[in-house]
């Protein structure tokens, strides 16, 4: 069902996306296994609604998942700017898992919504979550196509596994193949980016990462700072050395040569380095210089609120001594 | 060097979280254990009978000083920060939604209004009222039962603290619309220094007197708003501010981490916010001269000065001097990085300089 997309498009992924989708499904799997301590009087069946089987049983402790994950679904949302497809946000959706239908109203009630605050963001497609794409999923993607006449389909794995080093987030397209003589649409992989504004960044990294949470001392945002910019060129090193070693292999023989990856590798290393002009190099002396005078003024300004302090405390100091008259002032 | 560097990460994480109190929801604070189990996600269960019997006791009558934390999930934070951005230089408002849990205020999720420029009246929110109530009434059927609990506001640029106008707004909240809270986030401070500039805030009922003198960590005002700031800043309190993620979130997010290295690299603060840390500057240079008139006052005044004045003026020049260096240290990082990266992929040709140039700050000029 899944094999590599051939439609070009390239697509981006906003970690709010992730984050909402992780949110939506710890809320609503949460809703339906009370934790231990609440009291068993609360039916969680009577407010979630797009979960296969309500279970009711307050007596259900949250260790023991009696009931299997519950799927949920959402609509994303975002820009589409010729090919680079780039998803922003997401928001859930209503799905009646017994007549496998969307809730439309509901549908365009939040699209309505949403566009009021973000005017310039499309339905792009859905979201669910899962360990692979299933049947019915087709159907969604169906209803949805009169939307959007592509719509691209985001599945991610819940289950938490420590072994596993990539994102568990995929992104579907559909295409149409011809399958024992018949047209069908069928799921097809493709790959993703993940794309971030700066402040995105900056609160991803505060909450899952090594940033203080408040000024702290010059010292600690120093090393804080530090400490991320190294921790992203340690990433880089150890892509490094896996690729090094790889070639490494390669040259002994010990594994097959792939032309097309020796061409990338080669491009790789051919843009190195990466910006070699006199006019680059002018520009980055000036930053440089406009920021040790940035620093050289900020001495300055230390210096003569510490001369300030001196004097005024020189003044009250000797002030008994000299009264009314002949006292000059330090300028 | 190990090729995986998850160890080291892994005990830096856990020093910072020891640091900075983030707890993995509901363990207490000594076991930061990253991967935690189901029950840690204890918090994301909505208890209607328990939010509905706190809402009838209203604890928080009587006691002005109540709430005194406030807990916002990854997710409300992420929102936050992303909507206030996206407003560039114009305010923009949010409402929160999440729960009380004793002396705590816990924000799970938060969404934008459409409206703008809060900072010129009161009482902004009346005109997105029906937006939120279609909202609220979408969430609920999309399976989040929390209530309103507080909005969020941006300053884009002048701090995180309460406007007079942001006062008057959040006391007449405290009178109808209790528990609530008002958050207010700063984007570009944020992305000038690298760490998230938020605050959240509760007003003091009218004419009450804080039992005691709050001290409050000091922040760089601009010389416009510092009036404002000075005549309102008795009447509110903060809260602190901790954060809570899932376990899936913390697996998510710790993966996320493999992919967007990339971007942390590629940042370059110094490119980004010139026209901010201009605009600091020359504040700067205003309250310099502010500073420097009372000063040359004062001289004259010597004699007859009563110490308090001269304490004043200290303080105005020490003030200056922090907002000096804490612009100095926002510059020095960003101009770390790109030194950092220019030394990563440009100094191919200049390899046999690279020992000598890696050390202290000399211009690195190509003879």
């Amino acid at each position: 069902m899944s094999s590599s997309s051939s439609s070009g498009l390239t697509f981006k992924l906003h970690p709010l996306v992730i984050v909402n989708i992780s949110d939506h499904y710890t809320r609503v799997k949460s809703q339906m296994n009370p934790p231990v301590t609440s009291t068993a009087t609360t039916s969680s069946s009577s407010t979630t609604t797009n979960n296969s089987n309500g279970s009711g049983d307050g007596g259900v402790t949250a260790v023991s998942a009696a009931a299997p994950p519950p799927r949920v679904y959402g609509c994303v949302i975002g820009v589409q700017r010729g090919r680079i497809v780039e998803i922003f946000n997401s928001f859930e959706l209503l799905y009646d898992p017994v007549t496998h239908s969307l809730d439309r109203a509901f549908l365009e009630k939040k699209q309505e919504l949403y566009k009021k605050v973000f005017p310039h963001f499309y339905i792009l497609g859905w979201y669910s979550t899962g360990s692979d794409a299933e049947e019915f999923d087709m159907h969604i993607h169906k209803a949805l196509m009169d939307i959007n006449e592509s719509p691209v389909y985001v599945l991610l794995n819940p289950l938490i596994n420590p072994a596993q080093k990539d994102l568990p987030v995929t992104i579907y397209e559909s295409e149409l193949h011809v399958i024992d003589g018949i047209p069908q649409l069928i799921f097809v992989r493709s790959s993703y980016t993940i794309e971030t504004v700066e402040a995105e960044r900056i609160s991803v990294d505060h909450v899952a990462h090594l940033k203080p949470s408040d000024g702290g001392s010059a010292a600690t945002q120093l090393a804080a700072h530090l400490t991320s910019i190294h921790s992203a060129i340690k990433m880089l090193n150890s892509r490094i050395r896996v690729l090094h070693h790889y070639l490494v292999a390669m040259q002994k023989g010990e594994i097959p040569c792939e032309n097309s990856l020796l061409r990338q590798v080669s491009s790789l290393l051919r843009r190195l380095p990466a910006i070699e002009s006199e006019k680059f190099q002018d520009d980055f002396l000036m930053e440089y210089n406009d920021t040790l005078l940035i620093t050289y003024l900020a001495m300055f300004t230390n210096c003569s609120s510490t001369m300030n302090e001196l004097v005024d405390k020189f003044n009250t100091a000797y002030d008994r001594h000299s009264r009314r008259g002949g006292r000059t002032a330090f300028i | 060097m190990d090729p995986y560097p998850s160890s080291s990460a892994l005990i830096a994480q856990k020093t910072w979280e020891l640091e900075n109190n983030v707890i993995t929801v509901d363990t207490p604070p000594t076991s930061t254990n990253s991967t935690a189990d189901a029950s840690s996600d204890a918090i994301f269960y909505y208890d209607e009978t328990a939010q509905a019997k706190f809402q009838q006791d209203r604890p928080w009558v009587n006691d002005p000083h109540y709430f005194r934390r406030v807990k916002i999930s990854a997710l409300a934070l992420l929102k936050m920060v992303v909507h206030a951005r996206s407003g560039g230089t114009i305010e923009v408002m949010g409402l929160m939604q999440g729960k009380t849990d004793g002396d705590a205020i816990i924000v799970m999720d938060a969404f934008a209004l459409p409206v703008e420029g809060t900072e010129t009246r009161v009482n902004a929110q009346a005109d997105a009222y029906e937006y939120m109530v279609d909202y609220s009434q979408t969430n609920k059927q999309a399976g989040r039962l929390e209530n309103v609990v507080g909005w969020y506001h941006s300053h884009p640029g002048y701090g995180c603290w309460l406007s007079g106008i942001d006062v008057s707004t959040q006391m007449l909240n405290q009178q109808f619309q209790e528990p609530f809270l008002a958050v207010v986030i700063d984007p570009t401070r944020t992305v000038s220094a690298g760490k998230v500039e938020i605050g959240a805030f509760r007003t003091y009922p009218e004419g009450y007197k804080p039992p005691d003198e709050t001290v409050s960590e000091y922040q760089t005002i601009p010389l416009n708003k510092i009036e404002d700031f000075g005549v309102h800043c008795k009447q509110y309190y903060a809260l602190d501010i901790t954060y809570f993620k899932s376990s899936l979130d913390c697996h998510l997010l710790g993966l996320l981490w493999n992919k967007y290295w990339v971007n942390t690299l590629s940042s370059s603060p110094l490119l980004g916010n010139g026209d901010y840390v201009a605009g600091q500057i020359s504040d700067l240079a205003d309250k310099l001269e502010q500073a420097e008139n009372q000063l040359a006052h004062s001289r004259f005044g010597l004699l007859i000065a009563p110490p308090q004045r001269k304490k004043e003026e200290e303080s105005q020049l020490a003030k200056i001097t922090r907002d000096s260096a804490k612009i100095t240290v926002e510059q020095v990082h960003g101009l770390m990085s790109q030194v950092i990266k220019d030394i990563l992929f440009n100094s191919i040709r200049r390899s046999s300089r690279l020992c000598t140039e890696s050390s202290g700050p000399e211009p690195m000029v190509e003879s």
